[in-house]
């Protein structure tokens, strides 16, 4: 009976920080996740660039406030390289735009073509080695119910919270939201009806770099900075969407944080080298089972 | 009306005639060209022409799929590495040159694609495009896993002679030459054959290539097998070509690449048209080899410029021949 | 097989989208050596019965055979392999492929040559591409299409392509022939390609439906209609009997609703 009941207290004891923490990246692949579906959703591309430009922006900010382009405050630098991401992003789309309209493949290959700059770009700036970036979180650690939480883990939760819950209510209540979901819903009908395609792909876009760069930031202290920790990271963001059903928002939000929990038990539980190998398999089971997403009713196919 | 578009037909037709006939020439001098080329050039450049030859043949894999599934693949790596360690662990293990390796990395080939293609038969379009990124990014860790088969991060060599007595720099200039040769000529059948018509039709026309016999699930799985197994060839070559094999040379980049290529070739699937290709993943790396970070900036540009130009080309051509009509 | 046998069958055939009944329970026969028409007002459902025989929807309710055989379960390529073909509404052809190649997929069904065929040159292969070939060619020349063999499609009027179509769907000899409105944006001297085609086409073994709204056309060829409106049949006959029945002409000339 004690044997059980240790046996039990200490799969509970491994359980639950694994699904905290699981928790708290599933947040950050949901802000990649989320960007990658905003622009699907609205344009029917899928960004190969989103982790490049995320990355991009990641190394901007250490750039900025390291001293290696600038010394700046680290505010001041997160702004810029904010403003640098949501630059790229008016760039590619501008670049794609033309493209978006005749074939969403060829917008989508075009895609792998800004990402290939901006990951040689950030090659060029920054070389091929790793960096350590600090981000100025609080540094405190409590441990409640025998899990341990972080200062870390709070700030990453604030920020998601706060980064999505800001998102929802844009979507929601404001004009250019309103449109992006009626573009989303039905592209034909909302520009028959006067609204700008354009303007609201170019929103979608802008939207998406930001939360690129809050979720690259906010990654950035688990891992280290290098010019492809982010673009993997993105697999993850990928995975994420999927599962989510590639059009749902609140769908990528649950596809993140579920693939945060299962990256952790799995690589707890199974092993920590077939992490990618796990995400593959859990991308074409997600694709065949559940062909409109997790939270959708199966029905229809994706053909 | 039909009479005068037959008659306006007819000039063009017998236009057609006459490139395809300048056509026909010009793959065969292209292919005497390369046969003589390694007695006139140094012994690096017939090592790079043979890397070429290997890479033009992933890019060619890339582009049927383009062309008869109408999808884009990002993780062909996969595929060549499928190809290239079936080749390498074959003579490892057994002693086996590339002639034994060759039909076994098809077969691998055809037989993973499909493996692939089977789960993925109802994905289309972008869900392929990021399954395959999966498969590609998930590659070198099963290939670093495997260390046992696959000599982990070195990998492993590959020098066995196909033919005893002719120097092996030769020999891996031709054997690539002989399997490029060969799988742009088996497309080219291809293209005429019962199959290739269905493939095509099914790519414009699901729903019309349905009601003809041809199911779709048949299509994509068959597309990808014959993709899968010409990557797999390229694979196989490469390792034969550049005599050695290991997981930084299949990795997400290389399958891009591969994407790349392709798009730079205008997914041509004719031996000069993936010559484009290869030559253009072979020697813009080695013309930047003093400053690699380029190298992903310029494919980068390539692949823009090239897409952005397929669609304003056509537009600005129509635009002057309204206006030279207008004129007349 | 006696010819009565080899009958294209419909019983209580009932579709719907959604809560909106397409068909309403259609009992319908189409009969060898017979063309059958198959007309009506936009939205009367003839191309979702159309959908239904081929297979590219499921109905809900009824069943259908061809030669007293259940076809419930198969899809449109197996039902294709039974020699059930149809054209569509709107072109459906390869734009990478000149006429003569479009023409030859439909020849594809009776030819078997396998994959290795499709990469070397094995003479079985080549044997049956010239085969196709050839039998391609005549079918085109049949509607006088032979000079239009190399172009592509893209090349030909909208008409054309439109016969084009056509003599794919019938170059394959089929055995049940569904066209979706075949005259479709065809001129005058096509329409009468076409109508002659047809008549010479028909044999005693093949089953021919056309859903048309060239009444000239229908009238001509076919030698049984049936009226559809709102998913049910308010006619069948001979074209006179359909002619004068009076709620056709209800249909057709006295609209109430209008």
């Amino acid at each position: 009976m004690t044997v059980i009941v240790e046996t039990v207290g200490s799969v509970l004891r491994d359980l639950f920080p694994l699904i905290w923490s699981g928790v708290i990246t599933g947040c950050l692949y949901a802000l990649g996740a989320l960007g990658l579906v905003m622009i699907f959703k609205s344009s029917r591309v899928v960004n190969f660039s989103h982790g490049n430009v995320a990355g991009f922006a990641a190394f901007l900010v250490y750039g900025f406030s390291s001293g290696l382009l600038l010394e700046l405050s680290w505010g001041a630098a997160v702004l810029l390289a904010v403003i640098a991401a949501i630059a790229i992003a008016f760039v590619s789309y501008a670049l794609i735009a033309p493209l978006v309209f005749e074939s969403d493949l060829t917008a989508t290959i075009a895609t792998l073509g800004v990402g290939l700059v901006v990951q040689g770009a950030t090659l060029l700036m920054f070389g091929a080695d790793i960096v350590s970036l600090d981000l100025p979180v609080p540094r405190f650690s409590a441990s409640i119910l025998g899990l341990l939480i972080t200062g870390y883990d709070l700030t990453v939760l604030f920020v998601a919270v706060v980064t999505i819950g800001i998102l929802f209510f844009v979507i929601d209540y404001t004009k250019l939201g309103v449109a992006f979901r009626a573009i989303s819903d039905n592209a034909f009908a909302a520009e028959v009806c006067g609204l700008n395609l354009r303007s609201v792909h170019l929103f979608a876009w802008c939207v998406a770099a930001i939360l690129g760069v809050v979720g690259a930031l906010l990654i950035v202290p688990t891992t280290f900075l290098s010019s492809t920790t982010v673009a993997t990271f993105m697999l993850q963001a990928f995975a994420a969407a999927v599962l989510g059903g590639f059009a749902s928002l609140p769908g990528s939000l649950v596809g993140g944080i579920l693939i945060g929990i299962f990256m952790n038990l799995f690589t707890f539980y199974v092993s920590p080298e077939f992490s990618s190998t796990f995400l593959l398999g859990v991308i074409l089971l997600a694709l065949n089972i559940f062909p409109n997403g997790a939270l959708a009713k199966v029905g229809g196919s994706r053909v | 009306m039909s009479e005068s578009v037959v008659q306006s037909g007819r000039p063009a037709r017998s236009g057609s005639d006459w490139r395809l006939q300048a056509g026909q020439w010009a793959t065969p001098v292209l292919i005497a060209v390369l046969v003589c080329l390694p007695f006139a050039v140094t012994g690096s450049w017939t090592y790079t022409l043979g890397v070429c030859f290997a890479n033009s043949i992933g890019v060619l894999a890339v582009s049927v799929l383009v062309r008869y599934g109408g999808e884009v693949s990002i993780g062909h790596s996969f595929f060549a590495a499928v190809g290239a360690y079936s080749v390498a662990i074959l003579e490892h293990r057994l002693g086996v040159s590339l002639l034994v390796g060759l039909p076994v990395a098809l077969a691998l080939g055809v037989v993973s694609g499909i493996c692939f293609a089977w789960p993925s038969r109802r994905l289309s379009g972008i869900y392929l495009a990021v399954s395959t990124m999966a498969l590609a990014l998930a590659l070198p860790e099963i290939i670093n896993n495997a260390d046992e088969w696959t000599g982990g991060f070195e990998g492993l060599y590959v020098s066995r002679p196909v033919v005893s007595g002719v120097g092996m720099s030769l020999q891996r200039y031709y054997a690539a030459l002989v399997v490029l040769v060969a799988v742009t000529y088996a497309l080219a059948r291809l293209r005429h054959s019962r199959q290739g018509l269905k493939l095509l039709l099914a790519r414009s026309h699901p729903a019309a290539a349905d009601a003809f016999g041809t199911r779709r699930v048949w299509a994509r799985v068959s597309v990808m097998g014959i993709s899968a197994g010409i990557a797999a060839l390229s694979g196989a070559t490469l390792a034969f070509a550049s005599s050695t094999v290991s997981p930084s040379g299949f990795t997400l980049w290389s399958a891009i690449f591969l994407l790349v290529g392709s798009v730079v070739s205008f997914y041509g699937l004719t031996l000069p048209r993936a010559l484009i290709g290869g030559a253009f993943l072979t020697l813009v790396p080695q013309l930047l080899s003093a400053s690699g970070a380029w190298i992903p900036v310029l494919y980068g540009l390539a692949l823009l410029a090239v897409i952005l130009c397929g669609h304003y080309l056509p537009k600005i051509g129509g635009m002057m021949h309204r206006r030279a009509r207008g004129v007349s | 097989m006696n010819a009565d046998a080899a009958t294209l069958q419909g019983r209580g055939i009932s579709l719907s989208f959604g809560g909106i009944k397409v068909l309403k329970g259609l009992d319908v026969e189409f009969r060898p050596g017979e063309i059958t028409g198959l007309i009506g007002p936009n939205g009367a459902g003839k191309t979702s019965l159309f959908n239904c025989l081929t297979g590219a929807y499921r109905p809900q309710g009824g069943t259908i055979t061809y030669a007293g055989e259940p076809l419930g379960g198969l899809s449109p390529a197996a039902r294709a392999g039974k020699g059930i073909v149809r054209s569509f509404q709107t072109v459906a052809l390869c734009p990478d492929l000149s006429v003569l190649e479009n023409v030859m997929i439909g020849l594809s069904r009776k030819f078997h040559a396998g994959w290795l065929d499709a990469f070397l040159p094995l003479p079985r292969g080549r044997r049956e591409r010239n085969a196709m070939r050839e039998a391609a060619l005549a079918a085109l020349a049949d509607l006088g299409l032979a000079d239009a063999a190399a172009l592509m499609p893209g090349q030909l009027p909208p008409g054309m392509q439109r016969l084009v179509e056509i003599v794919r769907a019938i170059v394959g000899r089929p055995s049940v022939l569904l066209l979706d409105e075949p005259a479709a944006g065809l001129n005058n001297a096509e329409t009468r390609d076409l109508t002659r085609a047809l008549r010479n086409l028909a044999t005693p073994d093949l089953v021919m439906v056309v859903v048309e709204h060239d009444m000239d056309l229908v009238m001509s060829i076919c030698d049984r209609i049936y009226v559809l409106n709102f998913g049910e049949f308010v006619a069948c006959g001979t074209p006179a009997a359909v002619r004068n029945d009076p709620e056709v002409v209800r249909i057709y000339l006295g609209s109430d609703d209008d």
